[in-house]
């Protein structure tokens, strides 16, 4: 039925086109041969139009409006277009449906929870939290990274929680903001950028390349975290992160080019540690 | 402030250097670049009365509070940035060392963001008559500090903006050795942490040309 519709409309539509055409032709008048032709387009175009109207059949019942019929007992003009208003409310409602139907089925194939929070009562033990481990162990496991490149320094401005700062290689500056084990944060700054400061490391870098590293980050830290192996997920973070000292000097994987819209490939793929511009990657 | 490249454009005589600035600009903003003002270079000679030991005296509108003095006694070069009092002081010293003025350079034009690029059109003029010697043009990638490692991006990007006239390898200002103070071997430019006064010393190599040129055309007519 939606189809017929469809299609009828497209054939007004065109018909309406063919016929504009006409008069269009008739004023730059070319000759006649043109006019001829585009009559028979119109005449073509009718046919058509014809055809698809005869395969409409009116529906058998009539529709039901529901509630909203009753705005046909409107007599205040000025509430007469609420009619108007509301299909344009249950079109965008519907809408919404179907984004968040999507977006939830996304949401299902990442897990990305941070917590052991779970809606099953059958068992219920207490676990050693990634973001409780004493900050002995935090000093330790990080005294342990060993990546190609990148210094390590350990700050603690708030108490037990620890600031990582990261030089990478002369390139870059970041700042891992812990709890625990568990990443909450990542900046990223240029080499000549200051994070000395506490605040310095809520505020955005000056330059878009540090802040698409910056995004790249985030979405790395929910990528490899798992609560269950707190250790592993910040080790992998790091040597993923590592791979940036060659931000400025390895071209793109996937266009073997160093820029695109004047940015170096500023994604780095989270298994191989590939390279690619982020309009590149896939 | 980032590793800076500056390339002399030449010039054709089918083009005169405005024509060309202002086809430079139009390719820039296609490139969807935003003119941000304009800039500008300059440089004085100071010259000893008693040896041939010269200051150049520079200014630069990226650091629009300093100024970069450069002595050389023809063999070294020692760099000094101060504040802009220094002007004064070398009007003071006047007797001693004396103005050239007529070997003053400027170079300035439109300066353009693009991205974390900074790209500049220069047009060299040269003493008060302000006679046209030729077009500079400074690329700046201002995220990256270490010539060396951005060079090759820095290259794919004049070679979107200039084509032909694009320099294939990195200028010679950083592949000269530069003595090292705290070790026996020398190091190169390029794999040092860029400063300021690496741009201001890029210019000065160039005004020198342009001067040693002028001189040269001047000199030239009474042999
Ligand atoms: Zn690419």
């Amino acid at each position: 039925m939606d189809v017929q519709i469809n299609a009828a409309l497209n054939g007004i539509k065109n018909l309406r086109a063919s016929v504009s055409n006409i008069f269009e032709t008739a004023i730059t008048a070319e000759g006649t041969f043109l006019l001829e032709e585009s009559i028979a387009c119109v005449t073509q175009n009718f046919k058509e139009t014809e055809t698809c109207i005869n395969n409409l059949n009116a529906p058998s019942v009539p529709f039901t409006l529901g509630n909203t019929s009753y705005l046909n007992y409107e007599t205040d003009l000025e509430k007469q277009n609420m009619y108007n208003e509301l299909v344009n409310g249950y079109k965008w409602y519907e809408k919404t449906h179907q984004y968040s139907a999507i977006a939830s089925t996304l949401l299902q194939h990442n897990s990305l929870k941070r917590s052991y929070f779970s809606s099953s009562n059958k068992r219920r033990r207490l676990l050693t939290g990634a973001h409780t481990v004493p900050p002995k162990h935090v000093d330790h496991l990080i005294s342990t990274f060993n990546v190609n490149n990148m210094q390590l320094k350990i700050y603690r401005p708030f108490a037990t929680n620890a600031f990582l700062h990261i030089n990478l290689s002369r390139v870059l500056k970041a700042a891992i903001i812990l709890r625990g084990l568990m990443i909450e944060w990542v900046t990223v700054k240029g080499f000549n950028e200051s994070l000395d400061n506490v605040d310095d490391h809520w505020s955005e870098s000056r330059y878009e390349v540090f802040r698409r590293v910056q995004k790249a980050a985030h979405s790395a830290m929910l990528h490899f975290y798992s609560p269950t192996f707190a250790e592993l997920a910040i080790r992998s973070f790091i040597t993923w992160f590592g791979s940036y000292s060659t931000l400025f000097s390895e071209p793109c994987k996937m266009c073997g080019k160093h820029l695109l819209n004047a940015l170096p490939p500023t994604h780095r793929d989270v298994r191989s540690l590939d390279p690619t511009h982020e309009e590149c990657r896939k | 402030m980032g590793v800076t490249i500056l390339v002399p454009y030449p010039l054709d005589n089918k083009k005169t250097g405005p024509e060309v600035v202002e086809e430079l600009s139009k390719r820039l903003l296609a490139m969807q670049a935003t003119q941000t003002g304009h800039f500008l270079v300059d440089g004085d000679v100071f010259e000893s009365s008693f040896n041939k030991t010269k200051i150049h005296v520079m200014h630069n509108s990226e650091y629009p509070a300093s100024v970069f003095s450069i002595l050389d006694n023809g063999q070294k070069q020692i760099p000094l940035i101060t504040d802009l009092i220094f002007d004064l002081l070398m009007l003071k010293v006047n007797p001693i060392y004396a103005s050239r003025k007529q070997l003053k350079i400027e170079s300035k034009g439109p300066r353009f963001e693009l991205g974390d690029f900074l790209v500049k059109l220069g047009s060299v003029t040269m003493s008060q008559s302000q006679t046209f010697k030729g077009l500079l043009i400074e690329v700046d990638y201002r995220p990256c500090l270490i010539p060396i490692i951005c060079w090759e991006l820095i290259r794919e990007f004049l070679q979107g903006f200039l084509g032909q006239y694009s320099p294939t390898t990195i200028p010679v200002y950083f592949t000269n050795s530069v003595p090292n103070p705290h070790h026996p071997v020398p190091y190169q430019k390029s794999n040092d942490t860029y400063q300021p006064i690496d741009t201001v010393q890029q210019y000065l190599e160039h005004f020198n040309n342009y001067r040693k040129q002028t001189i040269a055309l001047m000199m030239g007519p009474n042999k």
